[in-house]
Order: structure tokens, then C-alpha cells, then sequence
């Protein structure tokens, strides 16, 4: 049994401008010691899916309409809020993409480790301090016994981002759901970041769900990727197959789109026209009017993501004319 | 911290300083007192005796030392009318003014400190836009208006309170004015909670607070609460010091011998001494508040301890 299952979740949110279908119809799985890597542009509907496992919907105007998040066998959706809350920050911790506004600037690091250990483990507050210092050292950061009173403003991006980690780890979770960790820092606390949160993957042995635009970042760390465009998974297999052998025309595109060193160009390459907006999408396929392989077929039906080749799923009525026509060059430099 | 309150104590001081300064200087633009007392009538050497007798001889810069002198030492001089030293007549009638101002502020507060997050955290509901309606009446309505209305509902109508007066004690000579004078903070105060408290309850802090687990409780009163209060704490110094300094209107129309109503009757008199000492006390008033303000912001705040 998988450790996380989503299945069919649907969140959508009901705006002024008409029912924005921000996550339709998404479903992925994570198992333990296990990294999913979730890619896609912005609002794309990553970020929402992964609150919509933590039940942090802004409600309203957001609503989970349909679905089930099965972790280990209990579906998250159907428990009473009192349960979901001892799962959250308990064994589902969340870091996100805002190290710098993410912590709390009126109490110390060190209280704010602490509390999350407090809420959820049945421990003295000496021996819950003992803890906190204790991931602060796990985390990396130097003079932890130091660090642990300071102020969030007394620390860099990155020494936050760390403190982030360690309040998300601090309850040994089973899974922790990383949204875009690293793409407000620079690029060597960046690596930095993704290898702290490998090793302690490897040790703490939890199913990760990465979340980022950045295909690099999923290349270093992700075992399966699920690729997202417009509010569906359209793209979801071994991270291999997505860069040797990507069949969804979205997922070439992107992979296009990163500049290559050793092949010569005077421009970088694009998906040409924009995404359609959440509170109307066409009829038929999400991505057909930005697709150079689109048919009146993809205008009219839907595609339904469907396993093509072992572990290989795609969202798309022409992957097989993908996988022919697809630029090799592009592919093959990945 | 020690150095922080250390530093701000010695701007206090300076503050109150300039202050008194610039009011003895203003004072002395008026007219001369002893003229003033004596009316058309008065013969020169009775206008010298008086001048001579207040110090007014004196030449201005010696004057001023004199005043700064005694005024350090508590000596703001005597009253032109009761001839009673103006700090004790300032304090007795401080006791009046102070208990109003206190109570009506205590209850401000906390009224419209629950308001706000209660309307922050359902907003736009019902009780939202109730509170919108209360809140816009009570910025709106001036107090001398809810007042008398108080006053005709209450102690005309039905009775149940006095319309007017003070008595050592009393606390039903308390609530009328206490109330009238709550309303208008209350309102401001909830309007400030409400607006500081939707920006933090957005806040990505917040989020992470939610996604550790914590309760709806902690979230709002831990994590929320304490970042929103800064915006509050100036809204509700300031009305402090103001309803400290004497409130001109409610204490004339309760009839309530506090230190407003006490200005305004020394202003016709020109009763310097007296208009003189209740500036001066207003001013120390405001910048003891404020300096206990600072402290209270350096609390809240950890990044001002830095600065």
C-alpha cells in the first residue's frame, strides 16, 4: 500500500469571476523513502493540490469538491478537523517557498521548534528544547544552542529555510511536502537545501513530495515526477522516462525551454501562446491551442491520462505521434 | 533593553523640557496680568504692587530660570483666582479625569480588541457587517450628542442612572460618561484590530502555524494576535493620553470636576498659571505614555530592540 494516495482530487475555488477548477481531477501516489517530484508553471495547480493534502484550503473561497487523499489507508478528507490536526505538522510536515515571511517574527527560532514538538509529543518543555537544539544541529546550522534564541530576522534566507526543515521534521514525519524549498534562495544554498533534505529522506526514511518549476531540481532529486499544466497531471512517470523519453507535447516543451550549453542557438525556445484561465478552460484538451501536434480531436475530447507504456502515463490523444516527431536533439541533451 | 528604556527616558526628559520652554514663552506674548486683573480702573501703583507680587518685574530670562526651577521642584506657581498652588489643584481634579479616562479606556480596549478579531476572523459576515454598522455610528455620532442622549434615555426616561455628578465611589455616577466616552474608541479600535488583523491572518507565518498543527485558538491569538497589536497600541495610546489631558465636552456635560473642565473655566478667567500647569501636565502626561508605549512596542516587537 502506497504511504500517501491521492486520488481524483478535485479543489476548486469559487470566485467572483466564476468556479476557478484550480486541481481537477489529480491523482499520485508516494511511498516511503520515496521523492515525488511535482512540476509545472505557476498556477498550475501544484501548490494547491499539496494544501489541499494539509486541508489548508482557504475556505472560502476554496473547496475540495471530490477525491480522496488515502494516507496509509485513512482518507484525510473525511476526518473530523481535531484528527487532521494531529496529522499536520505531526506526520505530514510542510516547508514552502517563503523562508523569509514563512517563521513567525515575534518569537525565537527556538520557541517555534519547540512548539511544534509540544503540540504533538507528549514531552517536558526541558526536554523539548533538548529536541529543538537537536534539529537545529540535524539541519546544519553552526551554534545551535545560539541560534536557537535568536529572532527569525537575525538569520539569512537560508538558515531559515533550514529552521523551516527542522520544524517539519522536528515529529519525525512520514511525509513531508516541500513547495518550492529552494526557489527563493541562491543557487549554492540551494543544492545545499536539496541535499539536507535527501539525507535526512534517507535516514528519517519519509516520502517526499517536491514541488518546483525547476526541472533541474527534479532531475538531482525526484525517483517519479508528475508534470501538471492547467490544473492536470498530464504527465506522470519515472524521472528517466521524463527527460529520455517525455510524451506529452507540454512536457518536450519544457524540456525545450532549458538552454543547452553545447547546442548553439540565438534564441531560447518557447511554448508559444499562454496558459488558458482556471475559471474557463476549453472543452477538449487544456494545452491543444499551444500544441503543434493538436487535432480537432484534442478541441473536442478531453484527454484522459492513461498508462501508454509501463509506468508511463500521459495525458494525451497524440503521444505516439510525440514520441515519433519530437525534436531527439532536445531529449537526448537532458 | 536596559540601554533601550535608558535612552528613551533621556528623550523623554528632553521633550518635556522644550515643551515647558516654548509655553513660558508663549505665555509671556499675553498681555500683562496685572492689567489685566485690575480691569479700566486700575491705578499704577496697585498694578506695580501686583507685578512685584507675582514676580513680573523681573526681567523675562530671569523669570524663565525662576520658572524652570520651581517647576522641576513641583512648584508651578499659584492659581490668579484661588490663589491655591496649581499641581495641587491639577491632582485633585486629576483623580476625576484619570478615573474616566482609565475606565473608559479599559473598556475600549478590551470591547474593541474583541470586536475587531472576532470581525477579522468571520469577515464579512453578519457579525462583520454588524460591527461595521456599530463602528460607523459610534466614529460618527459626536460624543456631546450621544450624551445628551444617554442622559434623556437613562436618567430622564427610564431612570435607572443619575444624569449628572460626581461622587467619591460612585460608580453609578460613573457609567453614563464612561460610556459616552468609550463609544468612539471602541469603534476605532475595532476597525484598527479588524484590517491589522486580516493582513496577518494572511500572513505566510500564520500558514506555517496551521500547517504544525496548532489550533484555530493558537493560531489567532499566538501567532496572530501579538504581530497585529502594533497598529492597536498607537491607536489606543493615543486616545489615552487624549482622555487623559481631560475630556472638555463630557466632563462639562456630566457635570464631572475633572482637569478639562478645569482649563476651560481658568481660560475666561486668564488664570495663566492654571492654563499654564494643565499644558505642562497634559504634555508630561503624553510623554510618559508614550514612552511606556515604546517599551510595549519593543516588547511586541524583537527588531526594535536593535534600533
Amino acid at each position: 500500500m502506497a504511504l500517501l494516495e491521492v486520488k481524483n482530487l478535485r479543489t476548486y475555488f469559487f470566485t467572483d469571476d466564476g468556479v476557478a477548477k484550480s486541481v481537477d481531477d489529480v491523482s499520485y501516489t508516494v511511498n516511503r523513502k520515496e521523492t515525488l517530484g511535482v512540476v509545472g508553471e505557476s498556477g498550475c495547480g501544484k501548490s494547491v493540490t499539496a494544501l489541499s493534502i494539509m486541508r489548508l484550503i482557504p475556505m472560502p473561497p476554496g473547496r475540495i469538491v471530490g477525491g480522496e487523499i488515502l494516507f496509509d489507508g485513512v482518507d484525510l478528507l473525511k476526518l473530523p478537523e481535531d484528527d487532521m490536526r494531529a496529522i499536520r505538522g505531526n506526520k505530514i510536515g510542510m516547508i514552502f517557498q517563503e523562508p523569509m515571511t514563512s517563521l513567525n517574527p515575534v518569537f525565537t527560532v527556538g520557541n517555534q521548534i519547540e512548539e511544534s514538538i509540544l503540540l504533538h509529543q507528549k514531552v517536558s518543555k526541558e526536554e523539548a528544547k533538548n529536541r529543538a537544539i537537536e534539529m537545529l544541529r540535524k539541519v546544519g546550522i553552526p551554534a545551535p544552542e545560539q541560534r536557537y534564541k535568536e529572532y527569525p530576522h537575525q538569520l539569512s534566507g537560508g538558515m531559515r529555510q533550514r529552521v523551516m526543515i527542522a520544524i517539519a521534521l522536528s515529529c519525525n514525519p512520514s511525509v513531508l511536502i516541500a513547495d518550492e524549498p529552494t526557489t527563493a534562495l541562491d543557487v549554492t544554498v540551494q543544492a545545499q537545501i536539496l541535499e539536507l533534505i535527501n539525507e535526512l529522506q534517507q535516514t528519517l526514511g519519509m516520502g517526499v513530495i517536491l514541488i518546483t518549476h525547476d526541472l533541474g531540481v527534479i532531475a538531482e532529486t525526484a525517483d517519479r515526477v508528475a508534470v501538471m499544466y492547467a490544473s492536470h497531471i498530464v504527465e506522470y512517470s519515472a524521472v528517466n522516462e521524463i527527460y529520455f523519453n517525455p510524451l506529452h507535447p507540454y512536457t518536450v516543451g519544457l524540456l525545450g525551454s532549458i538552454p543547452k550549453l553545447h547546442i548553439e542557438s540565438d534564441r531560447l525556445m518557447t511554448i508559444e501562446g499562454t496558459v488558458p484561465v482556471p475559471t474557463a478552460y476549453p472543452v477538449g484538451c487544456n494545452f491543444a491551442s499551444r500544441c503543434p501536434y493538436a487535432t480537432p480531436t484534442c478541441l473536442a475530447e478531453e484527454p484522459a491520462l492513461k498508462e501508454v507504456e509501463t509506468g508511463h502515463f500521459v495525458a494525451c490523444h497524440h503521444w505516439d505521434e510525440v514520441k515519433v516527431r519530437r525534436p531527439e536533439h532536445l531529449v537526448e541533451a537532458n | 533593553m536596559l540601554a533601550f528604556i535608558i535612552k528613551k527616558l533621556l528623550y523623554s526628559v528632553l521633550i518635556i523640557f522644550g515643551v515647558m520652554t516654548i509655553i513660558f514663552f508663549i505665555m509671556n506674548l499675553l498681555p500683562d496680568p496685572a492689567r489685566m486683573m485690575q480691569g479700566q480702573r486700575a491705578d499704577l501703583s496697585t498694578q506695580a504692587a501686583i507685578r512685584s507680587e507675582l514676580g513680573l518685574d523681573k526681567p523675562v530670562v530671569a523669570r524663565y530660570f525662576d520658572f524652570m526651577g520651581n517647576a522641576f521642584t513641583g512648584n508651578l506657581g499659584r492659581s490668579y483666582t484661588t490663589n491655591l498652588p496649581v499641581l495641587e489643584s491639577i491632582l485633585e481634579r486629576f483623580k476625576a479625569t484619570a478615573l474616566l479616562a482609565f475606565s473608559a479606556m479599559i473598556i475600549a480596549t478590551i470591547l474593541g480588541i474583541a470586536i475587531g478579531i472576532l470581525s477579522a476572523v468571520k469577515s464579512y459576515s453578519l457579525i462583520d457587517n454588524l460591527s461595521l454598522v456599530f463602528a460607523m455610528f459610534g466614529i460618527s455620532v459626536p460624543s456631546f450628542v450621544m450624551g445628551l442622549l444617554f442622559i434623556i434615555v437613562f436618567g430622564s426616561w427610564l431612570e435607572i442612572l443619575p444624569i449628572s455628578g460626581y461622587v467619591d465611589n460612585g460608580i453609578e455616577y460613573l457609567i453614563l460618561p464612561m460610556v459616552t466616552l468609550a463609544l468612539r474608541p471602541i469603534s476605532i479600535i475595532a476597525r484598527v484590530t479588524r484590517s491589522s488583523m486580516l493582513d496577518v491572518l494572511s500572513a505566510d507565518y500564520v500558514r506555517t502555524a496551521k500547517a504544525k498543527g496548532a489550533t484555530q485558538r493558537t493560531v489567532i491569538f499566538r501567532h496572530a494576535l501579538r504581530n497585529a497589536l502594533n497598529p492597536v497600541v498607537t491607536t489606543v495610546s493615543a486616545w489615552l493620553a487624549s482622555l487623559l489631558a481631560g475630556a472638555f465636552f463630557i466632563e462639562y456635560i456630566f457635570n464631572w470636576p475633572g482637569m478639562g473642565w478645569m482649563a476651560v473655566e481658568a481660560i475666561p478667567r486668564s488664570d495663566f498659571p492654571t492654563i499654564q500647569g494643565v499644558v505642562i501636565f497634559a504634555a508630561v502626561l503624553f510623554v510618559v505614555i508614550n514612552f511606556l508605549v515604546d517599551i510595549v512596542y519593543a516588547w511586541l516587537d524583537p527588531k526594535v530592540k536593535l534600533a
